[in-house]
């Protein structure tokens, strides 16, 4: 199974009186990594949280799997609402998200080895048994990155995954990144680091209410731009005020 | 087995002398029973309740069990075991709750302290009606727990309503935890987080009304509470928080009901139940804040 196609047509969400997406028309490549920049409230969670159907939107979200069976969607959010003094290890919190059988009574056997496998993968093999509240910011990412590999998914969904990670992390989360894109996983990543953007996506799009522009992250990331993408007001909106 | 032959059974035993002698009285050992039944399930759905941050949620149903008594009697319900209008009561107040919760904007707390307040003055205004029909000191039997009015009925419906509670529980525990860390990751982990938000407080009504004849209608809240506060201040692992907190549920239900007829002292079950359970908080406390000072 590889990662589907992803189709957003005319996607559009108000919440309140805010309009956070207006006519938002994008189309994702299979197997590709598309990266969505863009300034805080430009619509980048609110634009996965609509994918993941969380929010009731305007317009048509679809994924085009290349089979007739769905594959597994995994995603990596930026935190997990929790009390950080709760009783809870690394492992509890894998066999909560990932195992049906009660985190109370341990890892079922069936999926130790991938629970080990995928903490390995991120670095974090030897704190399993650590309270989940007491790891740092980027050791909690990493343990939401590997999270995501049980089972291996088909579409990576990521809402700013590096906000937190030193450098270590940075370069682990780079490995992963290319490791899935090598075993033709979609990767949708919402990121503010642009460099990263450019070193590590096939394309970028930006995000600020409308969708500024999407391409191959050299050419669109260009200075210019970028002025308009964090500039406080679209400058399309500007233009249409002016006219 | 019937409630019967076990009583008969604990009975004798206590007459041989292997158990408390306060046992070989019928009463005291249909009390026992439900603290056997519905300690390790509060205890356990305890540990839930604490997790997702509802322990004002639990106390709120429990103070609702007090109007659900009210309006029982107030439609020719038997006084001992007004059910109808509890269960009725209480799954009404969980559900206009949660209901409003998703649709107000308000924040959880400050509504369930608008229902609880509308909750209990309705509850009672409908008890000063009552005053004059019924001896009102019987409620307090309703209110505080009584070992002396546990009956088969009571014993059945606790049975029936804790395997239920146990199985569902069990086998949603990890998506019901799920569901209140990230909703989003939830649904793309096949959790229905909003059903699952409902029947979760639906347990936690139904296991709270089901108590409310041992421990009382304004304390059963606290044992969903105590005990897993108790586990969590003291334990490393998801699975040392579950375990302990059955076990402080179930020995604050036992040293509850046993304790009081052995000293006799003039305790009402339910209080003396909380009181263990926080004897239990404060030795939970005590030795996490002397481990701290070993390990300094």
């Amino acid at each position: 199974m590889n990662g589907p196609a992803i189709a957003f047509e005319g996607v559009g969400l108000i919440l309140g009186r805010t309009t956070v997406l207006e006519d938002l028309s994008l189309r994702i490549a299979a197997g590709s990594i598309h990266a969505v920049v863009g300034p805080n409230g430009g619509g980048k969670s609110s634009l996965v949280k609509s994918l993941l159907g969380q929010m009731p939107h305007r317009g048509t979200i679809r994924l085009d799997w290349r089979s007739d069976k769905p594959g597994v969607v995994a995603y990596v959010p930026q935190s997990l609402d929790f009390d950080s003094g709760l009783p809870m290890t690394v492992e509890d919190v894998l066999a909560i998200l990932c195992q049906q059988r009660p985190a109370f009574l341990g890892p079922s056997r069936a999926l130790v080895k991938q629970f080990d496998a995928a903490l390995d993968r991120v670095g974090m093999a030897d704190k399993r048994k650590r309270r989940f509240g007491a790891l740092s910011g980027g050791e909690r990412q990493r343990v939401l990155l590997a999270q995501a590999l049980i089972p291996a998914p088909d579409l990576l969904i990521l809402d700013e995954p590096m906000t937190a990670l030193d450098e270590a992390g940075a370069q682990i989360f780079e490995e992963l990144l290319l490791d899935l894109k090598d075993r033709g996983v979609t990767v949708l990543w919402v990121e503010h680091d642009l460099a990263q953007v450019r070193r590590l996506a096939d394309r970028a799009c930006g995000l600020n209410r409308h969708l500024l522009f999407d391409g191959p992250p050299a050419e669109v990331l260009a200075p210019e731009r970028l002025l308009d993408l964090f500039a406080t007001a679209p400058r399309r909106s500007l233009l249409k005020a002016a006219s | 087995m019937s409630f019967e032959t076990l009583r008969a059974l604990l009975q004798g035993w206590a007459g041989a002398g292997y158990l408390p002698g306060s046992l070989t009285y019928g009463f005291l050992v249909n009390a026992l029973l439900a603290g056997l039944v519905i300690g390790p399930v509060l205890g356990g759905l305890g540990t839930l309740v604490v997790t997702k941050r509802l322990a004002f949620f639990s106390e709120a149903v429990g103070h609702a069990a007090l109007t659900g008594v009210a309006i029982g009697i107030l439609v020719g319900e038997p006084y001992t075991g007004p059910y109808g209008s509890l269960f009725a009561y209480c799954l009404l107040f969980a559900l206009l709750v949660n209901f409003m919760r998703n649709r107000t904007g308000l924040t959880s707390d400050t509504l369930i302290g608008v229902f609880l307040s509308v909750s209990l003055a309705l509850g009672a205004s409908l008890l000063l009606i009552l005053a004059t029909r019924v001896n009102i000191h019987i409620l307090e039997n309703v209110l505080f727990g009584s070992v002396l009015t546990v009956d088969d009925r009571d014993l059945t419906i606790l049975l029936v309503v804790a395997l239920g509670v146990t199985a569902l529980t069990l086998p949603l525990f990890n998506r019901l935890l799920l569901a209140s860390f990230n909703p989003a990751l939830a649904t793309v982990r096949g959790v229905p987080v909003k059903a699952m938000d409902y029947l979760f407080i639906l347990l936690v009504a139904v296991v709270t009304v089901a108590s409310v004849k041992i421990i009382g209608a304004i304390l059963v809240g606290a044992l969903l509470v105590i005990p897993a506060a108790a586990a969590r201040v003291v334990s490393t692992s998801l699975r040392g928080f579950f375990f302990l907190s059955i076990a402080f549920a179930t020995l604050s239900a036992i040293a509850g009901i046993l304790l009081p007829v052995e000293l006799t002292l003039p305790v009402p079950s339910g209080g003396a139940i909380i009181l263990a359970s926080g004897l239990l908080f404060l030795g939970a406390t005590l030795s996490r804040l002397a481990l701290r000072r070993t390990n300094a």
